[in-house]
């Protein structure tokens, strides 16, 4: 049995691919084909060269936190269970800086600072649609 | 030939009404209908002479149904500005200037109206928001202003106080104010500080309230508004606009923890610079401020960005009570008491206390006031900010 939840494809389709990549543990993200630029969201033109032809590229997931907030009020009511719970915005190390939103992991009582450096995990709830991609801090030794 | 903004138009009549959230006795229409009848009361005109309507962030109340429902003579120009939240509030009456500086039209009224039970709770615009925020916890405007804050705060380097002692301010000159939903319920520092959190770095004190009601603003020539009123309230300068991308990318514009009223991707002047150009005048030359806090971090950064204060820690030294508020501060802000005391109506009930300080009657009146300045809605995807001034500064 899988919830409605207001996360998913788009409906037309447009950014499929990124869904379908988190279903096989890959983080995908936008490139052009024609110029190699990283786009994120998800766009119909490259911003740089304004061809149409944006590929999805998967990515490593690991960056680094350029902000976050911890969430103590249940705006999105299909989370309110994991209150409180701390969002980051990423910094992706291969993609020349585009970075990707995502919920950050472990203790809510231990915040993560801006420049500390995490990595992805997927996370596919039995009851969920979609897998997630959620972030933790990196581990001691990780390549950094 | 370019069209003179400067000077060309003037505030010459405004209404403002607002109740607790939910509170509203009437509708939307009806209460844009009453604040209309009443600004144009106020300006000393017929509502019959209204040939324009200017909004902004949504609402189904057109120009055609308002201009239907007061039987105008003619509807000549009904305009909404794109963009959600409050980012074009001022965008509006630079609108309705720019209508009456180039004869499109000779009497444009700028309206918004709030009530809870006819579009819900703006706060909770949650929807809005698309699966890449939602899968990730964020949902909400706060939520999004509480990142591009978190950053202003850690990584550049503004102290937590500034935000703080804005919040402060506006309870403060709440207290003046009869009418203003805190009135009578001052605030102090430590219960600021033992508030709970709502999405941190904002506690529940940092967030506007919502309420119920309406506003609107009659705007004439300046010909046509030395002859109805003693003190118009000219429009100096208006500007709109955003860095390409800013807001509107999923978090990866540059010019993240800004309000949104810096430089071009180009390097070429933005929302602030433009405005200031445009006057003829610079920060040091502001009376009053009223800057829209739908969050009280997002105001800050707006100061910021209009070079009102200076970035990183040095903030701190502009953005003390003493010097936010009335009579003896620098930079007194939000005479009313803003969005987070007073009330709130999409921020538009910011321009009328800014209309009031050029006029002499607000409840925190700044002594001589000769350029007052409104900031629209920081950190959505299109912000404004319009000038106004004296007779005296024309």
């Amino acid at each position: 049995m899988s919830q409605d939840l207001p996360w998913g494809p788009a409906p037309d389709g447009h950014d499929r691919p990124h869904w379908d990549g988190l279903t096989r543990s890959e983080l995908r993200i936008q490139r052009c084909a024609d110029c190699r630029t990283w786009v994120w969201g998800p766009q119909q033109i490259c911003p740089h060269c304004y061809g149409f032809e944006l590929g999805w590229q998967a990515v490593e997931p690991s960056g680094t936190v350029y902000s976050w907030t911890r969430s103590w009020y249940p705006y999105i009511k299909e989370l309110a269970d994991r209150l409180p719970y701390i969002s980051v915005l990423v910094e992706l190390d291969e993609t020349d800086g585009r970075r990707v939103l995502g919920m950050y992991m472990g203790d809510p009582n231990d915040v993560p600072h801006i420049g500390q450096r995490v990595e992805g995990v997927f996370e596919r709830a039995d009851d969920a649609p979609w897998p997630l991609l959620r972030w933790q801090r990196a581990r001691e030794g990780a390549i950094q | 030939m370019i069209a003179q903004i400067r000077g060309a138009a003037a505030v010459v009549g405004v209404a403002e009404i607002h109740y607790k959230r939910g509170d509203a006795p009437h509708g939307e229409l009806r209460m844009t209908l009453s604040t209309i009848v009443e600004a144009c009361r106020d300006a000393g005109i017929s509502p019959r002479e209204i040939d324009g309507f200017v909004s902004y962030a949504g609402g189904p109340n057109d120009g055609a149904i308002l201009g239907a429902a007061l039987m105008i003579d003619e509807l000549r120009w009904s305009n909404m500005m794109w963009g959600g939240g409050g980012g074009t509030v001022a965008a509006a009456i630079n609108n309705a200037t720019i209508a009456i500086a180039t004869g499109q039209a000779e009497c444009v009224v700028v309206c918004r109206a709030i009530a809870q039970a006819d579009t819900g709770r703006l706060g909770y615009a949650s929807y809005h928001y698309g699966p890449h925020f939602m899968a990730h916890g964020i949902g909400s405007p706060a939520q999004i202003c509480a990142l591009r804050t978190q950053r202003m705060l850690e990584h550049d380097g503004v102290p937590e106080s500034a935000m703080r002692n804005l919040v402060l301010a506006a309870y403060h000159h709440a207290q003046n104010n009869a009418t203003a939903q805190a009135f009578g319920r001052p605030l102090d520092e430590a219960t600021y500080e033992e508030s709970r959190w709502i999405a941190e770095p904002f506690h529940l004190y940092d967030c506007s309230r919502e309420s119920d009601g309406a506003v609107a603003l009659v705007l004439v020539s300046a010909d046509r508004a030395r002859m109805l009123s003693a003190h118009p309230a000219y429009v100096l300068a208006g500007a709109q606009g955003a860095p390409g991308g800013y807001a509107e990318r999923i978090d990866n514009d540059e010019q993240y923890s800004t309000a949104g009223f810096g430089h071009a991707n180009n390097g070429k002047p933005g929302v602030a610079e433009r405005l200031w150009s445009a006057a003829g005048l610079g920060p040091q030359d502001v009376d009053v401020v009223q800057v829209y806090e739908n969050f009280s971090g997002p105001a800050v950064a707006s100061l910021i960005d209009h070079r009102l204060c200076p970035p990183g820690r040095a903030a701190a030294e502009v953005l003390t009570v003493e010097n936010l508020t009335v009579p003896h501060g620098k930079l007194p802000i939000n005479t009313s008491g803003g969005n987070i005391a007073d009330s709130f109506i999409n921020g538009l009930n910011l321009a009328v206390e800014a209309v009031r300080q050029i006029r002499g009657t607000s409840p925190n009146q700044v002594p001589d006031a000769k350029t007052s300045l409104f900031i629209g809605g920081p950190m959505a995807p299109v912000v404004s900010s319009v000038l106004f001034g004296h007779a005296d500064t024309v």
